[in-house]
């Protein structure tokens, strides 16, 4: 398998998707293939996890190994599996209810741990598999299916969430700009530590079909000569009204799960070449 | 002369090194090669308030603390109010309290025990004396005891010394000071009546372990190659998280205390489905919490490991005291139609074995086994003969060549027992998408009914393969008994020393205890109780949860049922069970 050439769709599963046609979706998907085909990763080293939501249908789309969970624990999952198997890539997929409504908890402590997983939010703003309900993202004000007079809390914006918990790579793109996608995906995936990026990718269901004429004026590149590694700009990009910012955010490198895992070894006196005995233990269980 | 069996228990507030005391002496009948059992009781503050211990000695093994003390300490009579429910002396009993901390006027204690039987001795005034300090009272105590009561001073001294030399020399040669002084104290002291109270020494056997039901268990999982763990604080489990964190790590594995039981489960899955054994550990309201990915472990049929180490409950219950309340959310808790296998060992060996048992379950079978342990088996401590280091340990079946002729189906339908081979990650020949909705054989996702229906059986297919190959059962008694107990988990110890008195006085009573709950044991059960006049059903369950759980596979004769139920929050006492057989024989 090695010698072959990977393709994009290589890493395609056949099986049709469930998304409405137009849905963002199909963006970050096409986007997924070409970045993993970009760095031909073997798909058998691959795993992509996800939790509930249209979004999170996205592993069975995928001809790598795939979990598709329960809603907002894809990644506590996927940091078991990075934790044990340092040797795959694991990608976690989700929307933006699964990571900062129901999983939040998660999300800021996956960040802390500086998992080394790449994180790929598909943020629409919505809940579209129960058909349209307020989500964490959803604008104040906006009307939804659960909002009828108005969304009264303002959003979460989950870049600004994961600078502050601690990821160590943030960045925003959107679903309908493949090239940025694909380069930013790229990056993320060799980043090592834990790395988010959120991809505004719309529900032209229960957004609208204005969507993407609504995002394409607003979208913005990070200015020349831009800091990543500076957090302070990082956030204030995060929230600038009326515009979105595109591109790595924020970036910079600390050990993560994995080192630590390693150095806890270590410490522990743990030697690969003479793994002790469970008698040597239960030796010292006596007086 | 000299006793076969003594019960001493200790009380006083923190500071008194009340529990460390108890440890050395069980440290000193182990090195001998004497059965001990001790349980800790604490009061609610967080560091400083009471504390007591109770131990059991023995040249046999004992399975119960025992109901009555032999001798009590109080180092305080305030911090004694707080225990005395746990703590009541024989009435030919020995009380020794501090001749500085007197008794209380009129104190009901010490009229119970006989004349000459309450000891006002100066610990405080000895360990001043000694070691310069009132730290040095718990240490004193011990060397009364031995001088007193002839306990085994040499293992007592090896103790404080491995104890304390690893604080400093100075800190050892100081208690070392004060044992000697209680000792002296104790021999010059000691009468007729406290040389009776000797315990019976077998000499030249081989000392002992000595475990908690918490650290056998995670000896077993060790033992059975878990190589992940991650879990979430929580009493009384916490000792299993601590162990892992400290011993993981020196076997090459991975540790994470997880922000939270939902991860905790999350992280166990995830290590699991890259091909990893993964063990989480809980008491009854984390494992509430993780009772949606329960589910999916079963839906997506991942080896795991669940500990229960159950409280009394609900909510936040009495997080220090044993129930047997969780039984039904271990068998049945969780949405939909989710097989498990839920183990309850019932004593501390059975912890190690329960705990390597379920990985083979597990691995064998590819789902979620839940042990249900609870606080008395989790956090006693007891001395144990050797682990059987060489039990049988399983892996999960991975794709063959044949497996994969015409495609690779990670859940192939067709199998006699419901297996499928499960591929590991990094497999090129094998990659699959798994799912918690229902899927076909390919792990697709489907809404079809009858694929529904398939993969339930599935998945159910695995439960009669297991009960048909494991029988996991504790059987006490005689055959042909007239009355039977039917009881789980650490009820047992009382229960089996509550059946070997009865039969000792002609009285043909058995006990039942099954230690695999579900699947559920139900021929075994039923050739059990056929023969039975009576058949008494103990539960320390206020709802009688085991009771009726029996009833939903059994036909209970409900004329010949004696149910004796009660809430947790104390241990089942031997003259319990044996007033429960009376009334049965009446």
């Amino acid at each position: 398998m090695s010698a072959q050439v990977m393709k994009p769709n290589n890493y395609r599963n056949p099986l049709k998707p469930v998304w409405c046609p137009g849905c963002g979706d199909f963006g970050v998907v096409a986007a997924l293939y070409r970045a993993l085909a970009q760095l031909q990763l073997p798909p058998e080293k691959v795993a992509v996890l996800s939790g509930i939501g249209c979004s999170s249908r996205l592993p069975g789309y995928m001809a790598t190994y795939g979990f598709n969970g329960v809603h907002g624990r894809a990644l506590p999952v996927a940091t078991g599996l990075k934790a044990s198997r340092p040797d795959l890539t694991v990608i976690v997929a989700g929307g933006d209810g699964d990571g900062v409504s129901i999983g939040a908890g998660h999300f800021i402590h996956t960040a802390r741990r500086n998992a080394d997983i790449t994180y790929v939010m598909m943020d629409n703003q919505i809940y579209g598999l129960t058909k349209g309900q307020v989500a964490p993202t959803t604008p104040a004000g906006d009307k939804t299916k659960s909002t009828l007079y108005g969304n009264p809390d303002p959003p979460v914006d989950p870049c600004e969430l994961a600078i502050a918990a601690g990821a160590t790579f943030v960045a925003r793109t959107f679903s309908a700009d493949m090239k940025g996608q694909v380069e930013i995906l790229t990056q993320a995936i060799q980043h090592k530590g834990f790395s988010m990026v959120d991809i505004i990718s719309p529900c032209v269901t229960f957004r609208g079909d204005g969507q993407y004429d609504f995002w394409k004026p607003k979208l913005r590149a990070l200015p020349e000569g831009y800091d990543p590694s500076n957090r302070a700009d990082a956030m204030r990009f995060c929230r600038e009204e009326g515009v979105l910012t595109t591109g790595i955010l924020f970036r910079n490198a600390r050990p993560g799960l994995v080192e630590h895992q390693e150095q806890i070894r270590k410490a522990s006196g743990y030697n690969p070449a003479s793994p002790p005995k469970i008698e040597e233990l239960v030796r010292t269980f006596y007086p | 002369m000299a006793v076969n069996d003594l019960v001493i228990g200790a009380v006083g507030r923190g500071g008194d090194g009340v529990v460390l005391s108890g440890e050395l002496l069980m440290a000193s009948a182990a090195s001998q090669g004497l059965y001990g059992y001790m349980v800790q009781s604490y009061g609610p503050q967080i560091r400083g308030g009471e504390s007591s211990f109770r131990a059991r000695f023995s040249k046999v093994q004992v399975s119960s603390p025992g109901d009555f003390l032999d001798l009590l300490v109080v180092f305080d009579w305030g911090a004694y109010k707080m225990f005395k429910q746990e703590l009541k002396p024989k009435e030919n009993g020995f009380v020794l309290f501090d001749e500085e901390n007197p008794a209380p006027e009129g104190d009901v204690l010490l009229s119970i025990v006989s004349q000459g039987r309450a000891l006002a001795v100066p610990f405080a005034k000895l360990s001043k004396e000694a070691a310069g300090g009132l730290q040095g009272k718990n240490v004193v105590m011990l060397g009364v005891l031995c001088g007193l009561f002839g306990f085994d001073a040499a293992g007592v001294k090896a103790g404080i010394e491995k104890k304390f030399k690893k604080k400093s020399e100075d800190v050892a040669s100081k208690n070392l000071a004060a044992f000697e002084a209680g000792l002296s104290y104790g021999e010059a002291n000691s009468t007729y009546e406290t040389q009776k109270m000797r315990l019976e020494y077998v000499p030249g056997r081989p000392p002992k372990l000595v475990l908690s039901g918490n650290e056998a268990l995670a000896l077993g999982a060790l033992h059975a190659g878990c190589r992940f763990y991650a879990g979430y604080p929580i009493t009384p489990s916490s000792e299993i998280l601590e162990f892992m964190g400290k011993n993981m790590p020196k076997f090459g594995g991975s540790f994470i205390q997880a922000e939270d039981e939902l991860a905790s489960i999350g992280m166990i899955l995830g290590a699991s489905f890259g091909g990893t054994k993964a063990m989480t550990a809980t008491s009854g309201p984390g494992f509430s919490l993780m009772a949606e990915m329960l589910g999916l472990g079963s839906m997506m049929e991942i080896p795991a490991v669940i500990v229960d180490v159950q409280r009394t409950g609900p909510s936040t219950g009495i997080p220090t005291k044993s129930e047997q309340s969780d039984l039904w959310q271990a068998v049945f808790g969780t949405h939909g139609d989710a097989p498990r296998v839920v183990l309850a060992p019932s004593d501390v060996e059975d912890c190690f074995h329960a705990a390597v048992d379920a990985f083979n379950i597990a691995e064998e079978y590819q789902l979620p086994v839940v042990i249900l342990s609870d606080q008395l088996l989790a956090q006693r401590k007891v001395t144990l003969p050797p682990l059987p280091l060489d039990k049988p340990v399983s892996n999960r079946r991975q794709p063959e060549e044949k497996d994969l002729a015409d495609g690779y189906s990670r859940y192939r339908l067709g199998g006699p027992d419901g297996v499928s081979p499960m591929a590991v990650p990094g497999d090129p020949r094998a990659i699959y998408q798994t799912t918690g909705l229902e899927h076909n054989e390919k792990g697709e996702p489907t809404s079809s009914f009858e694929l529904h229906e398939e993969m339930n059986e599935k998945r159910y297919k695995k439960l009669k393969a297991i009960a048909e190959r494991y029988h996991y059962v504790r059987h006490y008694g005689p055959q042909g008994a007239e009355i039977g107990i039917l009881a789980w988990g650490s009820s047992k110890g009382a229960i089996k020393e509550a059946v070997t008195n009865a039969n000792a006085l002609g009285r043909k009573v058995a006990a039942f205890i099954p230690e695999l709950l579900y699947p559920f044991p139900k021929r075994e059960l039923e050739s059990f109780i056929k023969p039975l006049k009576r058949i008494i059903i103990l539960e320390l369950s206020y709802s009688a949860q085991f009771y009726k759980y029996l009833r939903t596979f059994l036909e209970l004769p409900e004329e010949r049922v004696l149910l004796k139920k009660r809430s947790g929050g104390t241990f089942l006492g031997v003259a319990e069970v044996e007033s429960a057989i009376e009334e049965a024989f009446k």
